[in-house]
């Protein structure tokens, strides 16, 4: 019998500026996901992924999947392995995870991921940056940190599209306000349009809530088999329907598209996931994708297809992204209001989905049944897609 | 002189915490790419065989795979399609205004080079204008030579700057 790859459980740690090592952040999301299925004890777990890409810079640690193995006290026999993939690490995490419990490899992996990010001197962080791009051409031209990058990106598509600050800061609006309520997110506070339009400059034309901040964080999720998953919860089974993960360019090298509000590798990832997962851009009731910027989530309800092409500021700015919209993106916050310790994102991403297609969010979208979940790595240099689902790919 | 609470590492050199590429011939197959800079010429590899010009150098022809690559110039001159300023919390390593441009130097790879425009203040360039290449000096490479010591080996880089009309 063919096994599906189900989320089974998650939980992450408060995000924000944390006092603590990246292994105490670990520790904290393991018990938050144990938490979340008390019928689950570690010993149940077999494998282990750990997303984390500032772990070797920050806290100094490579190899970093054995000592977060022995803090959480898991014993893995099936894999115990770390990814890198920046701000999709927890994404790519869960992926892996799906085909190692659908082709038997293991049965039930821990998919965690965490950054500690603020260091004792704040510079730290932010001149590593330079190492998130392409070192020698990239960083040196200090694109180390992303909102200049994301400046042209959206001024690019305002010339194209003819997109408006106002629309930006709909998006920030949106997901702060998402987050407000959110326990663990690390901005916990309403923002109006006024707010947002007069908030301090960036990068023009973004400004301070156009941004998702620097973010010490980690969570945690299981990744297991549908038959495995009923023998540890009666809640509704949360399937990884479909994913893909497109990279047609490093950085500012090759950029795919005919400007930089032209996300090919965005649209290619979306489609290739809507393929695996046999579903149409039409069934995605809930979303969270990649809001680094808010004209990312921009771009992103376009080359997903929730609008057409150019159309996603008048689609953002019309509350279409909202509870009752056509598809309300990033429900619990999303990367603005949340926070983004780059590794754990993809993994905070499936813990609301699980939530909202198992009818436990806290801004639930009525009849999720199907959700699509997104990252953009790096400067824009890779896009990884994942659909999740009640019902797993017949 | 002592780094601030590692004193173990006094007049050592990180090589992980250095912000230019290790340029020297010992640490980079593109060595060149940078002799050429210092001679004022922006070049990149093209391919003997395919005869695909790629933007960065490299060192294996990404479309063919052959090792048999030459370097050929790249026009010095080119025109703004977008620009970025950074005027406030420019981090560390640059000066205010940290500027970012898209730039069309004519002829592909290089139809849209993101690059940095230097010697230009915030609040004058606009889209269309005319720039040009700008070498500058960055610290030199300390490199341990055993017995012979530490050697200095020099180093360049490259921005844009404004073609003064
Ligand atoms: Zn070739």
């Amino acid at each position: 019998m063919a096994r599906h790859a189900v989320i089974l459980a998650g939980g992450q740690c408060k995000w924000g500026v944390r006092e603590a090592h990246l292994v105490d952040l670990f520790q904290e999301a393991a018990k938050a996901c144990f938490d979340d299925i008390p019928t689950l004890k570690p010993k149940d777990v077999d494998g282990l992924i750990v997303a984390s890409s500032y772990a070797g810079r920050c806290s100094f640690q490579v190899n970093t999947a054995p000592v977060i193995a022995e803090r959480v006290g898991v014993k893995p026999t099936s894999i115990c392995t770390r990814v890198d993939v920046l701000c999709a690490g927890g994404s790519t995490g869960i992926i892996l995870a799906k085909g190692l419990v659908e082709s038997g490899v293991a049965d039930i992996v821990m998919v965690s991921g965490g950054e500690k990010l603020y260091t004792p001197q704040k510079w730290e962080v932010f001149y590593s940056e330079l190492a998130s791009v392409d070192h020698d051409w990239d960083g040196t031209n200090g694109m180390g940190l992303p909102p200049p990058f994301f400046s042209l990106t959206a001024q690019e598509h305002m010339m194209h599209y003819g997109s408006t600050k106002e629309q930006l800061a709909a998006v920030s609006v949106a997901n702060y306000n998402y987050a407000a309520t959110n326990p663990v997110a690390q901005m916990q506070k309403t923002l109006t349009l006024e707010e947002a339009m007069n908030a301090p400059s960036v990068v023009p034309p973004l400004t301070l809530y156009d941004c998702c901040p620097i973010t010490d964080g980690a969570a945690v999720c299981i990744i297991t088999t549908d038959e495995i998953a009923k023998k540890f919860s009666d809640r509704p089974l949360v399937y990884i329907r479909g994913t893909a993960q497109v990279c047609l360019n490093s950085v500012s090298a090759n950029f795919p598209g005919a400007h930089l509000a032209d996300w090919k590798h965005t649209k290619m990832a979306g489609e290739k996931a809507y393929k695996a997962a046999k579903v149409s851009p039409g069934d995605i009731k809930v979303a969270q994708t990649h809001d680094c910027f808010s004209i990312s989530e921009v771009i992103e309800v376009e080359e997903f297809g929730f609008c057409k092409k150019g159309e996603g500021g008048e689609f953002c700015g019309s509350k279409q992204i909202e509870l009752g919209g056509k598809v309300p993106v990033n429900t619990d916050g999303g990367l603005l209001a949340c926070g983004h310790p780059f590794g754990a994102t993809g993994i905070r991403q499936g813990i609301e989905m699980l939530k909202q297609l198992q009818g436990r969010a806290r801004h639930q979208v009525n009849g999720a049944d199907i959700g699509l979940t997104h990252n953009l790595s790096g400067a824009n240099a890779e896009h990884t897609v994942l659909i999740y689902g009640r019902e797993p790919v017949k | 002189m002592a780094v601030l609470g590692i004193p173990i590492l006094e007049n050592l050199y990180p090589s992980t915490m250095d912000m230019w590429p290790l340029e020297a011939k010992e640490f980079n197959r593109n060595w060149q790419f940078y002799e050429n800079l210092k001679q004022g010429k922006l070049t990149t590899t093209k391919c003997k065989d395919c005869g695909l010009v790629s933007w960065p150098p490299r060192v294996i022809c990404p479309e063919c795979y052959s090792e048999n690559l030459e370097y050929t110039d790249l026009p010095n001159k080119g025109k703004i399609i977008v620009f970025s300023e950074e005027v406030r919390g420019v981090p560390l390593g640059f000066e205010s205004p940290l500027i970012h441009a898209v730039i069309d130097l004519g002829v592909a790879p290089a139809r849209r080079v993101l690059s940095r425009i230097v010697n230009c203040p915030a609040g004058v360039l606009k889209r269309g204008d005319e720039v040009q290449l700008a070498v500058f000096p960055v610290p030199a490479l300390p490199i341990d030579k055993g017995k012979l010591g530490t050697v200095m080996s020099e180093r360049v880089f490259f921005a844009f700057e404004p073609v003064k009309k």
